[in-house]
């Protein structure tokens, strides 16, 4: 017994040993433009993109760009696509203070604690040291925002998202494009009783619904009402609340997502619609390559079209303002930038925007013009031309916004919201309740 | 303890000699972890921030406020329910009437050990098609076929049967090991013994509860422990399945676990629950000794 005593003790003071090592000191998040001698070494990226998408390809071919000036260079790219595991791995590296020189981050309460830190490069004061921060969109860097208005993130993409619908099916329901977002459960009744799936989603990866919960707030509250809510400031019980929580609940009772939804994954949403089957689906500007082009199944290509975030009676922002996001972020590690990392930069950054608009994806620039692929359907001009004619404000994805446990228990029972499994006064307790719990430890 | 006076001084050296690595291993690799988490789970840490001193407050949220705790636990002990009646009993019975077979043995062992040796991901996968609805999957097409259209239902949406849906492939996938350790302590069952039985007049329920299960109940005793701390730990399955939902409906101790540490970075809490998981599972061998060793006394 003495000896395992013993044991404990020795293994609770290297524990403490261990994870006081996590604590190392980095140098100055706001000194942007270090000086010294450009010394090239390796030096990696962990991201969460596509293994074989535009950003990873532009930033292989613009690193080897940069190798053959500089020898001894090379950038190591380390992308898990899939988000939970991505932010499991971040998180992981952050506590053990291993993180790259560049790391990807939404801007998220654990991304502002690590900026509190100083374990992030300003990036407001890199990007205008480069003197690029006028090129940005402001909603690209917006998104990139801190609630306090700091940024520590730079975009690499600007994304729109729309509803996509199949006027076909809309037709033959006998129901018109939804002015307003209050008409569309009974759109969704009426597309039922005629034997359509009114919304195909991908349940299995939670997100596509948590974008649903935004919209009434963002029409009735403004952005403000996600940044006061996170915090306890603001409540489900209330007004803006309470209309998002019922919406919420009487599209569950409309049915209108496809049955057995929270079982179904990104692909089997987007087949659902390709294919006829579902009447209309939630998807951002990075789905143009296979919705407004000839990859487009030809029985619907015709059919096809989208609108944008309906607004509401009375809506505190207007049609022109909606979910328009620019992606995850790139944060710069502190602790490693060094005169290679800040050269590197501003290569990289300077050259990015019209290798990216190339590829026909919206540059978070506005410095260049996006070539539309040869391939395009006239539908693709028309998404793009949607970023010429955007408000200043933009609905901000919850998931982004909340403390990740609220997160996690806001996406499961808005599952059993829209099952009809709870009801609205349940959800609403449950959910201000867990809000009131862990906010205070994330927003302190 | 007794010095063991069969060995003489110089083996028993050697014999602590080449222990000494293993348990050198094992403590690295199993208690201190165990340790750290013990340590842990007296602090409130998410991982960037500094440690801080709660004392019990971990233990106290565990036990009191927290509901999904306490959901995961009933959920683990209904899943562990499942995984071991489909385990051990589909075993037993599988084992059985093997014994009974005279051709295709192998065949059949093969078979039913298949599962086993899928990869947790393609089970998983293969699994979400099977209880699909929309496209029908293979479960509904075969009810409504058989004329139980009224049963069709998305399997994994359901908060009333998604619990049972993840827990069938975990209990399906391990029959076939479980199946060929009892095989082999059934075959092992001298002859003479049952044809003695059969001789004055013993039925077939009367051989089995008599003869055959007390002679392979050390075997049982194994497969037990062996099934059920696997059903403890069960995680992969059902966190490919459905993450936990929907809703907490098919949340276990280790997916909690799991998304308390990585997902919420809730470090000290996390430990908390893997310290309970420890327990837990310490218990659930206990018991299963105590029970199996006062029937085997009586």
């Amino acid at each position: 017994m003495k000896n395992l005593l013993r044991a404990a003790a020795v293994a609770a003071v290297t524990a403490l040993a261990l994870t006081g090592c996590g604590g190392g000191a980095s140098t100055s998040p706001t000194n942007v433009a270090p000086t010294g001698e450009i010394k090239p070494r390796e030096i990696s990226w962990l991201l969460s993109r596509p293994a074989d998408g535009a950003v990873i390809n532009i930033m292989k071919k613009l690193a080897d760009d940069y190798g053959k000036d500089h020898p001894g260079f090379k950038l190591n790219l380390i992308t898990t696509p899939d988000r939970p595991s991505y932010i499991q791995k971040l998180e992981t590296l952050a506590a053990a203070n291993k993180l790259p020189e560049l790391f990807d981050t939404d801007a998220t309460p654990f991304a502002q604690q690590l900026a509190k830190q100083g374990k992030m490069v300003d990036a407001e004061k890199l990007l205008k040291t480069l003197d690029i921060y006028d090129d940005y969109r402001p909603g690209a860097l917006d998104y990139q925002r801190f609630d306090d208005g700091s940024l520590f993130m730079i975009p690499f993409q600007f994304e729109l998202e729309f509803i996509w619908y199949n006027k076909a099916l809309l037709e033959k329901a006998g129901v018109a494009v939804p002015t307003s977002l209050d008409d569309i459960p009974t759109m969704c009744t009426a597309l039922r009783n005629a034997g359509i799936t009114p919304i195909a989603i991908d349940g299995q990866d939670q997100w596509p619904l948590e974008r649903y919960i935004a919209y009434q707030p963002f029409r009735a509250a403004g952005p403000d009402f996600v940044q006061k809510l996170k915090k306890g400031e603001a409540k489900f019980a209330d007004a803006a609340g309470q209309k998002t929580v019922n919406w919420m609940a009487d599209l569950g009772k409309a049915k209108c997502f496809q049955d057995g939804f929270s079982a179904q994954g990104y692909s089997d949403a987007q087949n659902q619609f390709t294919s006829g089957q579902a009447a209309m689906y939630n998807i951002g500007t990075w789905e143009l390559p296979s919705l407004a082009t000839d990859k487009l199944n030809p029985d619907v290509r015709d059919d096809i079209d989208f609108f944008t975030l309906p607004t509401t009676a009375g809506s505190a922002t207007s049609a022109n303002e909606f979910v328009s996001p620019s992606g995850i972020g790139m944060a710069v590690n502190a602790k490693t930038y060094d005169p290679l990392v800040s050269d590197f930069l501003k290569f990289a950054l300077q050259k990015y925007p019209a290798e990216y608009a190339a590829t026909g994806a919206l540059s978070p620039t506005t410095t260049v013009e996006t070539t539309l692929p040869a391939n395009a359907t006239p539908l693709y001009r028309k998404a793009l031309d949607q970023a010429k004619d955007l408000g200043s404000k933009q609905a901000m994805p919850w998931d982004t916004q909340l403390d990740p446990t609220t997160n996690g228990r806001l996406q499961q029972e808005l599952v059993l919201l829209v099952q009809g499994n709870i009801s609205p006064e349940q959800f609403t307790a449950t959910m201000d309740n867990t809000i009131a719990q862990n906010a205070p430890k994330f927003f302190k | 303890m007794q010095p063991n006076r069969m060995l003489p001084n110089r083996s028993r050296t050697s014999v602590l000699v080449f222990l000494l690595p293993p348990l050198l291993l094992y403590g690295a690799a199993v208690l201190f972890p165990i340790l750290q988490s013990l340590f842990l789970s007296f602090f409130s840490w998410n991982g960037i921030s500094d440690m801080e001193f709660v004392g019990l407050d971990n233990y106290v949220r565990m036990f009191v406020a927290d509901d999904i705790f306490w959901r995961a636990f009933l959920n683990a002990l209904l899943y562990l329910a499942i995984c071991l009646v489909l385990q051990l009993g589909g075993a037993l019975l599988v084992a059985s009437l093997l014994t009974s077979l005279h051709r295709g043995r192998e065949l059949i062992k093969t078979l039913y050990l298949l599962p086993a040796v899928i990869s947790t991901v393609a089970i998983a996968f293969l699994f979400v098609r099977i209880y699909s609805i929309d496209p029908v999957g293979l479960l509904n097409q075969l009810l409504h076929w058989m004329g139980l259209g009224s049963l069709e239902r998305p399997w994994l949406s359901d908060v009333n049967t998604v619990l049972a849906a993840v827990s069938a492939p975990e209990g399906w996938r391990f029959t076939g090991l479980y199946m060929l350790i009892i095989y082999a302590a059934l075959i092992a069952v001298p002859k003479e013994l049952e044809e003695a039985a059969v001789l004055d007049g013993a039925s077939r329920w009367t051989l089995f509860t008599k003869i055959r299960f007390p002679y392979i109940r050390p075997v049982w005793i194994t497969t037990t422990i062996m099934a059920t701390t696997y059903g403890l730990r069960g995680f992969d399955i059902p966190y490919l399945m459905t993450n936990g939902g929907p809703g907490q409906s098919s949340e276990l101790l280790t997916t909690y676990m799991y998304k308390t540490a990585f997902t919420s970075t809730d470090f000290g809490y996390a430990s908390t629950i893997s310290v309970f998981i420890v327990i837990e599972c310490l218990v659930a061998v206990g018991l299963i000794l105590f029970l199996l060793k006062r029937k085997a006394d009586s």
